[in-house]
């Protein structure tokens, strides 16, 4: 069964300074949280004692201002960050939508690029034969598809983007936005395409700053602020006003 | 340590298992620099070719009591352009692959094998270069060649830790990228790649023996131009290449964590 659990999740790391020749300069990252310091270096609490449990069926929208924590709390939970207190329990497979151009070469082909997308996600190359056409179907490129990517108008390239991104067979989908793509009929095309790729996942935690799509697509909504929860709510009715999206 | 240790190896075993990944990608890397060329990827044989010629025609007739030579600049050259490539493009490895480092879980051993793999592309053809060079100076297979392919396997598999330490390096010192560039064109000329050490004392002393790079040459050469195997370039280099690879899984294991905070 499709689950998450995160106990007393935190993140703290060091802001780097690195080494260099150079002045020192005030060109320090941060992703988030509050920015402390420890003797005399610069620690970022990006997370702070995040606590909650999702189980299948659940879509959590993840709301707060800039620097909340929202994308923080979304790579900790695929694995791009380890936190750094806590304990995170996921049974599922995750997968994640935060950049849909990553990976995308501009001098190979659609097709060739949805080979190299495929590998970068893990899949099979029996798995990328069969996904093969129904993406190159979903992207209405038709020969397009056998030309180079950086020959393909910007419609065109975020429709091969967004097919091959969404051809996934999720457990656990997290999304930082909603994605969209194309002209309008495609955008059409899409939000159905994210609403099957959502009913199709366990769970979906999206980070959204788009009030009124958290409150139509999820079923709660976990509030951070300076890297700490400050409210899960529940969202009344919310999975019945998603098509709408 | 052990810990660490462990984590590195965890993140080279899921990277060993994307080989595909790495694979691809480093094949397009290469197919992208030559794309729109009429060449393609023979260009890399043709400035093989110049460099090697270059030198052996500024410097043969100072040098043509021996009739060696040319092959010795050839493997010579051949290596040390290896060397000199993996080093430089290491530094800034993983500033280069930020984007997948921030949006995905790849280990971070994919990124060198796919600069491994990169650069044994493109040694690839240069070694094709130095081949032909080594028939066109008159110099037939011989038996003694094999003693260089354990040579050329020590290099290789040194590889990813030297491009794994150099990465770590640049990634928390960035002024590395411009320091060790230097350094590596500097070095060309205290290493043996165009001249021969022939017992001379000085700086070429020095530069021959403590030299860390002079073992990686001669475990290529000597067996070519010597037919012998170099018993103590190899010993060397294989301590070179176990130390190394020593501190690359130190690094990759204490460090792995950290680098997704430093792109």
């Amino acid at each position: 069964m499709t689950s998450i659990k995160l106990e007393n999740v935190s993140l703290i790391y060091r802001l780097f300074e690195k080494l260099t020749l150079s002045a020192p300069d005030k060109r320090k990252g941060a992703l988030g949280g509050n920015i402390g310091r420890s003797g005399r270096t610069q620690i970022v609490q990006a997370l702070d004692n995040v606590s909650f449990e999702l189980k299948a069926g659940d879509r959590l929208g993840l709301v707060g201002p800039n620097g909340a924590g929202k994308t923080t709390l979304l790579k900790v939970l695929y694995g791009i960050y380890q936190p750094s207190g806590g304990a995170i329990f996921i049974k599922g497979k995750v997968d994640a939508l935060f950049n849909i151009n990553i990976g995308f070469r501009p001098e190979a082909t659609g097709r060739r690029n949805i080979v190299l997308r495929g590998l970068i996600s893990g899949w099979t190359e029996a798995e990328i034969e069969r996904k093969m056409e129904e993406i190159i179907e979903f992207s209405e490129l038709g020969d397009f598809i056998d030309v180079p990517f950086k020959a393909y108008s910007q419609g065109m390239a975020a429709r091969l983007a967004f097919s091959t991104a969404t051809a996934l067979d999720p457990e656990i989908l997290l999304m930082d936005e909603w994605i969209g793509a194309g002209d309008a009929s495609f955008q059409d095309k899409a939000k159905r395409r994210m609403d099957e790729l959502a009913e199709k996942a366990g769970i979906i935690v999206l980070a959204s700053h788009d009030a009124a799509l958290i409150d139509s697509f999820c079923t709660r909504k976990l509030t951070l602020r300076n890297g700490r929860v400050e409210s899960l709510t529940e969202i009344p009715e919310a999975a019945s006003s998603s098509s709408e999206l | 340590m052990i810990a660490a240790m462990n984590s590195a190896v965890e993140d080279i075993s899921k990277a060993m298992r994307l080989h595909r990944v790495w694979t691809a990608l480093a094949h397009e890397d290469i197919g992208d620099q030559h794309r729109r060329t009429t060449l393609g990827p023979l260009w890399m044989l043709v400035n093989y070719f110049a460099f090697v010629g270059t030198f052996v025609f500024v410097f043969v007739t100072k040098d043509a009591s021996n009739p060696g030579y040319i092959a010795y600049v050839a493997i010579g050259m051949l290596v040390w352009f290896y060397l000199n490539e993996i080093i430089a493009m290491s530094v800034s490895l993983f500033q280069r692959e930020a984007s997948f480092i921030q949006g995905t879980t790849l280990p971070l051993f994919v990124y060198v094998m796919r600069l491994t793999m990169q650069c044994i592309i493109r040694a690839g053809y240069s070694m094709a270069g130095c081949v032909l060079i080594l028939f066109l100076a008159g110099y037939g297979f011989a038996m003694g060649w094999l003693f260089s392919l354990p040579g050329l396997l020590l290099i290789i598999v040194a590889t990813p830790a030297l491009i794994t330490v150099f990465a770590f390096v640049g990634v928390f010192f960035p002024d590395s990228e411009f320091i060790v560039g230097n350094l590596m064109r500097v070095g060309m000329f205290f290493t043996p790649v165009f001249w021969a050490y022939n017992g001379q004392g000085g700086i070429q002393k020095y530069a021959y023996h403590w030299n860390p790079f002079t073992y990686l040459l001669e475990i290529v050469r000597e067996p070519i131009i010597k037919s012998s195997f170099p018993a103590h370039a190899f010993a060397v280099s294989s301590c070179i290449c176990l130390c190394t690879w020593m501190i690359a899984l130190l690094l990759l294991g204490e460090f792995r964590r950290r680098v997704v905070f430093l792109t």
